[in-house]
């Protein structure tokens, strides 16, 4: 079975069911959440045989465990794996002509790492002392034995580590797989924009991720070792180690996890942006050079986080000035996509439809992430839901529209059988309108004061009146859940009895749809396809008139131009990307 | 603030740092008693507007302005983004013709041209705002150390409490009659108020909502901030950090009071603490030292 295979292909099926479990039971904490905060200390519906004692009521380490996991469970378990190991895994080695990863041995090691730390995950819901309590920062001294004394914290500790340990491998993996495997004549400059978004990614996962390891592996000494690299102070024990080193740790890997999070993403909305344009990307190098810029900076901005920490002034101005510059390269990024849309012919399928909504969902969160970069403006909104709302939008929202969308586009590869279209638009929209709702409403919250992870906001009399605001965006959560099943029926059905998909179900160049069949063989490519022009040749007059249609495969010979075809890509001067030497010699010879 | 961290050694002879017996005491203490009574409630703010909690302090008004510019900006990113992808994807939807290629020149300079005008205002203009805030008020602790006037009260998180204290009428930490609070912070109208942040078990958040202060309470180390109350009136004290399953019960009220009631209740709470004053009871001496700007 798929668990023992080791092709790309199978690894990457592994990661999607288990990372689309644990976003169902992410999900599902967050709705309990919701109704926490629309109804206070009310039973929630269904929850009695989970909490006898109150009958189904949260209590307050009820609470506090529930928004923990929802935490910790759709960052490392739903969201990175979905884009990285099931997306990733699947399309990165077919998107460059490879005939699967550079390890693939490691591949497999990974996805056992991710499934072993899923179970402990599990596990620490129903072991002794209850589960992960600590906020998904797991900032000590909170999160030392001392004052979480549970067995769960400590599984998953483990857990995270586990998870690390997996996000390492496969961002290894994916950097010597791009940078070794790709085709002939794949050149840097001919890749396209999800492949970009993935390698840079991939490059924080081997830069970043060893952080989180350090951080949790000194926390987790701490706990079981009775050492005190965290537990400080003149107050507590006399000496000893520092709280804030952990805090410092834990962002120099939290920040750049928001990259790894939404680079991906920000490539598949590039990609999907231009196919379903049916034209060129806008600017490709400046794109994938903003991308770049916005990798190579994000390890640069991360103590923006710890503005309200008592740093010092000098620490807080250069982080300042830091986290505002990396604003430019997303912008850049975004106009170009804008620009990408302007005189196309704009097809509304259901992955584009999620592109579209990723990319609105992104702009409303990148937005309002300014405020919280000038340490002024940050200070009335810092550990307030407008950070939540914030950071839902871009690395939650926009991540999980984005994960839609590359599912929708790349499941006919996956499993030969095409997803329904209207079902498929109806989740997309649906869910982007009700993200918009939900965070929006936590948005509005935030402003208003209301602090983060309080069981019971309305102990403080300026948030008593937040109330119907805070049912009201648990409504649009709770329909937003209902959209779920939208995805839910279409997947059973597509996989029981969807329609056979053609080939080449989206009329578009890249390897995966023109020189692989659907779903792919084992080594993907026989023979390995030589690549001649960039991944967006769309449009272009000459291939329409030799070949009468809009696209044509990155590997294709146009009939008439192979001879003078050694096929130059000209996104510099931005005539005809990707057909290369035909238009700018004035058309076919 | 570098001057405000580091290590901190304890005030006088006398005090001694507190010890882990010291949960032991705060757990005995029933907070809900302790809990003076409710602050007034925003009632003139909708659930529905977008506004923030009420500015009861003599500079927040700068960062409101900022951040009403910030919501500006927000406001029309947003129009020209999502208006932008909405006009073109209803333009362009399923247009006969596509441009067949990836801009010009030209287009590709108005990208690089409006992304940099945007950012140098957009950014600009936060970043300028913010730091002449920083300059003037934040990280400005000539204001309170210069001003006579200034009382400084030393704010000790519990979980889950806030434990202040205040010098007495003799204006010295550690001595008889220094004032002990909990959850239950009173300052004079107009004088600057010094805060010095610690914390005795996790990190805590210190949040005056109205006063837009906020500021990290770490173990180990000793924070400083600084306000002014604009006027006399009742707040709430809120903490931000996750601090354990109380985190949010940990709420205390603070009184702005005209100079004249707080000096008398300063007066009067100074002379009750003297008469209780246990030389003994090492755990209930705590201090640390002040660090000048
Ligand atoms: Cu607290």
């Amino acid at each position: 079975m798929s668990l023992f295979s080791s092709d790309h292909k199978a690894v990457a099926r592994g990661y999607l069911w288990g990372g689309l479990g644990f976003l169902l039971l992410g999900g599902l904490l967050a709705l309990i959440i919701r109704w926490q905060w629309a109804w206070p200390g009310q039973p929630v519906p269904g929850l009695a045989w989970a909490l006898p004692e109150s009958r189904g009521a949260l209590t307050p380490p009820a609470y506090t465990a529930v928004f923990t996991m929802h935490g910790l469970i759709m960052i490392f378990f739903a969201v990175t794996p979905l884009l990285f190991g099931a997306l990733g895994h699947f399309v990165l080695p077919l998107a460059i002509g490879a005939r699967g990863l550079a390890f693939p041995r490691l591949s497999v090691l990974g996805f056992g790492l991710y499934a072993l730390g899923g179970a402990l995950v599990l596990a620490s819901f129903v072991v002794r002392l209850g589960p992960a309590s600590a906020g998904w920062t797991a900032y000590p001294p909170l999160s030392t034995p001392a004052f979480t004394p549970g067995l769960g914290q400590t599984l998953v500790t483990v857990a995270v580590l586990c998870a690390a340990a997996s996000a390492f491998l496969y961002g290894l993996n994916f950097v010597v797989t791009v940078v070794r495997c790709r085709a002939p004549g794949m050149t840097w400059g001919r890749l396209p924009l999800t492949v970009w978004g993935l390698f840079f990614a991939s490059v924080l996962n081997v830069l970043f991720v060893p952080v989180l390891a350090a951080a949790t592996s000194l926390l987790l000494m701490d706990r079981l070792l009775g050492t005190q690299f965290f537990i400080a102070g003149a107050a507590a024990v006399g000496g000893g180690g520092d709280p804030v080193v952990y805090q410092h740790l834990f962002w120099l890997f939290g920040h750049p996890e928001v990259y790894i999070l939404i680079l991906p993403a920000w490539g598949m909305v590039g990609d999907f942006v231009a196919f379903f344009s049916r034209k060129p990307a806008h600017g490709y190098r400046l794109t994938a050079g903003a991308m770049g810029t916005v990798t190579a900076l994000s390890g640069l901005v991360y103590a923006h986080h710890l503005f309200t920490s008592g740093m010092s002034p000098l620490l807080g101005r250069t982080f300042m000035v830091l986290t505002l510059l990396i604003s430019l390269p997303a912008e850049v990024m975004y106009l170009n996509w804008l620009m990408t849309l302007w005189r196309g012919s704009v097809r509304l399928t259901a992955p584009m439809l999620a592109a579209l909504g990723s990319m609105g969902v992104f702009g409303l969160g990148g937005i309002t992430g300014l405020s919280l970069g000038a340490v002024a403006t940050d200070v009335p909104l810092h550990g307030t839901l407008w950070v939540v709302g914030h950071f839902h939008l871009t690395m939650g929202a926009a991540s999980f529209l984005a994960v839609f969308a590359g599912l929708y586009f790349w499941f006919p590869k996956m499993f030969g059988r095409a997803m329904h279209e209207g079902l498929a638009k109806a989740h997309v929209v649906s869910s982007a309108v009700l993200f918009v709702g939900v965070f929006g409403g936590q948005l509005a919250a935030g402003y208003a004061g209301q602090l983060r992870r309080l069981y019971d906001p309305y102990q403080y009399t300026y948030l008593k009146h937040l109330l119907p605001l805070n049912q009201w965006t648990s409504a649009c959560a709770f329909l937003l859940g209902a959209a779920q099943v939208l995805f839910v029926v279409n997947l059973v059905w597509t996989l029981r009895r969807g329609r056979v998909a053609g080939p080449n179900p989206w009329k578009v160049g890249t390897l995966e749809w023109t020189c692989a069949p659907s779903p792919p063989p084992a080594g993907n490519y026989d023979p390995v396809p030589v690549v001649l022009r960039g991944p967006h040749a769309l449009s272009q007059p000459e291939v329409l008139e030799v070949l009468g249609k809009d696209w044509i495969g990155q590997a294709e010979t146009l009939p008439d131009a192979a001879v003078d075809a050694p096929a130059l890509d000209d996104t510099g001067d931005g005539r005809s990307l990707g057909v290369g030497g035909v238009a700018t010699s004035g058309g076919v010879a | 603030m570098s001057e405000a961290t580091g290590s901190a050694p304890p005030t006088g002879a006398a005090a001694s740092p507190v010890t882990s017996g010291r949960e032991a005491d705060s757990a005995l203490l029933p907070v809900d008693v302790e809990r003076p009574s409710a602050a007034t409630p925003d009632t003139s703010r909708g659930a529905w507007t977008l506004s923030l909690p009420e500015d009861a302090s003599a500079h927040g008004h700068r960062i409101d302005t900022l951040l009403a510019w910030s919501h500006r900006f927000e406001l029309m990113l947003v129009v020209v983004a999502l208006g932008w992808m909405v006009l073109a994807a209803w333009r362009f939807h399923q247009a006969k013709r596509a441009a067949p290629d990836g801009g010009t020149r030209r287009s590709r300079a108005w990208v690089l041209g409006l992304a940099l005008g945007a950012f140098a205002v957009v950014d600009g203009t936060l970043l300028l705002g913010s730091e002449g805030y920083l300059r003037d008020v934040l990280w400005n602790f000539h204001v309170p150390a210069a001003d006579a006037r200034t009382v400084r009260i030393e704010v000790n998180a519990h979980q889950w409490s806030w434990e202040a204290r205040y010098a007495g009428e003799d204006g010295r930490f550690g001595t008889p009659d220094d004032v002990v609070t909990w959850n239950d912070l009173r300052v004079p109208v107009g004088a600057p108020v010094w805060v010095q942040l610690v914390s005795t078990d996790v990190v805590h958040g210190f949040s005056l909502p109205h006063f837009r202060v906020k500021l990290d309470a770490i173990p180990g180390r000793v924070n400083q901030t600084w306000f002014q109350a604009a006027r006399e009136g009742t707040w709430e004290v809120a903490c931000y950090q996750h601090c354990g399953t109380s985190h949010y019960r940990m709420r205390g009220v603070l009184q702005a009071m005209s100079p004249e009631s707080y000096a008398s209740w300063l007066r009067e709470a100074g002379r009750q603490a003297e008469q209780s004053f246990d030389a003994d009871d090492s755990a209930a001496q705590w201090g640390w030292e002040w660090k000048a700007p």
